[in-house]
């Protein structure tokens, strides 16, 4: 248990978050509407130099099929050039450790793993890769899958204003992402880091002879410029193998709390764009509240055991309780960067871990995690609909057959592509290969792997000894999947409204507090009927081993 | 709709994916490389500290310390390199130190709570920097460590 303190310091972190959040969304809304800005200066001719090179004609609209092939096309050739970089990186410049080019599989599901936003390691960063691939292909891919992201959840925005008539440009949306909303924002989280003691310089190592006569490696590298897209687009991945637990990652507990907060923003903040965009500031509500309700209840599921000061996995300057305030951070916006060894957390802690991940928006990865609560408001509001024997309605536009057919899809896909695989990791031999039991610790650890595969969060418990053929395979497919599936289907919903009569206010209240309990509510029931027995297999046996036999 | 008929450009694409690459990959890497190189050289560099004009170490980074006579860090932390240990940890590992040393016990004490860390108290122990205090004892009592001084 946590004590009033503690609770009331976690309170102000989040509400801190929120309020940042809050302040920073106006901003991005003029971003996306092409308002005039006191950046247009400086930015305009660059932007428009861009858009003439690619001649891009940033006035041509796109449809939801034609912006979300913009998308997966321009992620897909950014996957084959930093495929090329990781297989290549020994006849590429900075590799002063002289790390050899990475396997073909190894390769491709690094690629995978960062273009969609899951940052899922299979690897030690500083033991495999180069600073030229830390730069060009990690830090390059963290990026521009945070942009596309965030694109494709303010083009999904779009399509419920009333009055649209098209998602946008993609390509415009993209290069304004990078070049008026990362570009500042990463520049001052990144000094902010360099600042609180992580380095940023192009060596690899710095060579000491320590007090007791042995020589050390310190090994360096561009990380601040990592850590900041790595929250701030909710990647995850880390520039050493231990992530956000090594102390160059992270320092001190101000860091981490930095870190906390940075991971929350942007998803947070697209929810209040959600509001202005559609003109409606109230129905950002449900969005708000129902994904803070949620990520209370993972904290306090993970505050529940006794949370140790120091112990055996959680680094001194965090300690237990910042290790689990940061652990549920990272999967309920499917970040994925640990600070700890996640084998070292409570079952508990753990579960709780699997919720955020499960659910994917409380508040979940920019962009997409919004993506996903309007898919449980629009189930949430037929179920109600069933109920009360009227026509469902959410913002007005009556929700069809083919609407509620399209967010179940969207749903089922996620437990489809988490237990099928979990599955064939057991019986193919691939688990027992790496040395992954059959038992309750075991079974955790791969319904893990393949859960942050398809949530696109990337903590795992497996790291490097995930290295194998059939986890790299499995695992990209299913990062693959769960990322461009389920935005394909939810565009496809969006794009759909477009043309659609909004009708008046007969139908049901979304934008009240009864409704957001009622989707809060509904979010439990359905995550908890579909994932509730695979949960029970792993950590909620484990807890309750560990009830009797001791943790 | 219309659009399913147009054809397909593929400048964008490779336009795009090659001014992605230089932006993200290199030109901000490089840029927060130049502003912490000038502005911040000293954390930008991996926090290297110097006894008497040598690199001994990392503030940030653990290193082994075996002999008795020094503090030790933790073997067992998640990042494997964990800098730090608690106040009680050090405190247990002063009669060693002191029967090494023969410096008293209340001495060491209170080296080790002048360097005391954990300002954020409510969110964990206090602790000490294992490197950072076995530097103390070793400006502190120059003729008892005087093999270490660089």
């Amino acid at each position: 248990m946590i004590d009033a303190i503690q609770a009331i310091s976690v309170v102000l972190i989040l509400g801190i978050t929120i309020l940042i959040a809050r302040l920073i969304a106006p901003y991005l809304v003029r971003v996306y509407n092409r308002s005039p800005s006191r950046l247009d200066k400086v930015l305009n001719p660059v932007e428009k130099f861009i858009y003439k090179i690619c001649s891009i004609d940033p006035e041509h609209p796109m449809g939801w099929k034609q912006y979300f092939l913009a998308g997966l096309l321009l992620n897909v050739a950014q996957m084959v050039i930093a495929f090329l970089i990781l297989v290549l990186q020994d006849k590429l410049p900075l590799n002063p450790l002289g790390f050899p080019g990475l396997s073909w599989d190894l390769a491709f599901h690094t690629v995978t793993s960062f273009a969609t936003n899951t940052n899922l390691q299979h690897y030690n960063g500083e033991a495999t890769l180069s600073i030229f691939s830390q730069m060009t292909a990690i830090q390059f891919l963290q990026w521009t899958s945070a942009a596309t992201g965030i694109c494709m959840g303010i083009a999904f925005i779009r399509g419920f204003i009333v009055g649209s008539k098209n998602l946008g440009n993609f390509h415009v949306d993209f290069v304004r992402t990078i070049t008026r909303i990362l570009l500042p924002l990463c520049l001052i989280a990144s000094v902010v880091f360099v600042v609180m003691g992580v380095p940023q310089t192009l060596n690899a190592s710095t060579t000491v002879t320590t007090l007791q006569g042995t020589t050390q490696s310190i090994l360096v590298g561009p990380v601040a410029s990592l850590d900041s897209i790595m929250q701030l687009g909710t990647n995850g991945g880390g520039f050493y193998g231990a992530n956000a637990a090594y102390p160059f990652m992270n320092p001190s507990p101000y860091s981490n709390i930095f870190m906390i907060s940075l991971m929350l923003l942007l998803p947070t903040a697209l929810i209040f764009v959600f509001g202005e965009l559609l003109g409606k500031k109230r129905e950002a509500r449900p969005l708000l509240w129902g994904a803070y309700i949620l990520f209370g209840i993972a904290l306090v599921i993970a505050f529940i055991p006794n949370i140790p000061l120091v112990a055996s996995g959680i680094e001194t300057r965090f300690g237990g309780f910042m290790s689990n305030f940061y652990t549920v951070t990272t999967t309920a916006a499917t970040t994925g960067s640990v600070n700890s060894a996640l084998s070292s957390m409570h079952p508990l802690a753990i579960t709780s871990g699997f919720l955020g991940m499960f659910i994917q928006s409380i508040p979940g990865g920019k962009g997409i995690g919004l993506m996903y609560m309007v898919m449980y408001i629009i189930i949430t509001v037929f179920i109600v609909g069933l109920m009360s024997g009227r026509t469902p309605e959410y913002l007005g536009i009556k929700i069809t057959g083919r609407d509620v057919k399209l967010v179940m899809v969207a749903f089922l896909i996620h437990p489809i592509i988490i237990l099928i695989p979990t599955v064939i990791a057991y019986a193919s031999g691939a688990a027992a290969a790496i040395g992954v039991g059959g038992n309750s610790v075991g079974y955790t650890q791969i319904l893990y792997e393949f859960t942050t595969s398809a949530a696109n969060n990337g903590s795992d418990f497996l790291g490097a000894s995930g290295n194998t053929t059939f986890f790299n395979i499995a695992t990209g497919i299913v990062m693959l999947i769960g990322r461009y599936a389920s935005i394909a289907i939810l565009l496809a919903l969006s794009g759909s409204m477009i043309v659609r009569k909004r009708g008046g206010t007969t139908g049901l209240k979304t934008d009240s507090p009864v409704f957001t309990i009622v989707l809060v509510a509904s979010i439990i029931i359905l995550v908890l009927l579909t994932f509730f027995p695979f949960l029970a297999l792993g950590p909620i046996s484990s807890f309750f081993r560990g009830l009797t036999n001791g943790f | 709709m219309t659009e399913n008929k147009e054809k397909w450009n593929f400048k964008p694409i490779i336009g795009l994916t090659v001014i992605s690459l230089l932006i993200c990959g290199l030109f901000f890497p490089l840029l927060v490389t130049g502003i912490a190189q000038v502005f911040f050289p000293y954390q930008a560099n991996g926090e290297i500290v110097q006894l008497n004009g040598k690199a001994v170490g990392s503030n940030l980074i653990a290193q082994n310390f075996t002999l008795p006579i020094f503090f030790h860090p933790r073997n067992d932390s998640a990042s494997g390199v964990d800098p730090d240990i608690t106040l009680q940890d050090a405190y247990s590992q002063i009669p060693r130190i002191s029967n090494a040393t023969g410096i008293p016990a209340d001495s060491l004490t209170y080296i080790v709570n002048q360097n005391q860390e954990g300002t954020l108290w409510i969110f964990g122990s206090p602790y000490v920097n294992v490197l950072r205090i076995n530097l103390a004892l070793i400006k502190e009592y120059p003729s008892i460590y005087s093999g270490f001084s660089g």
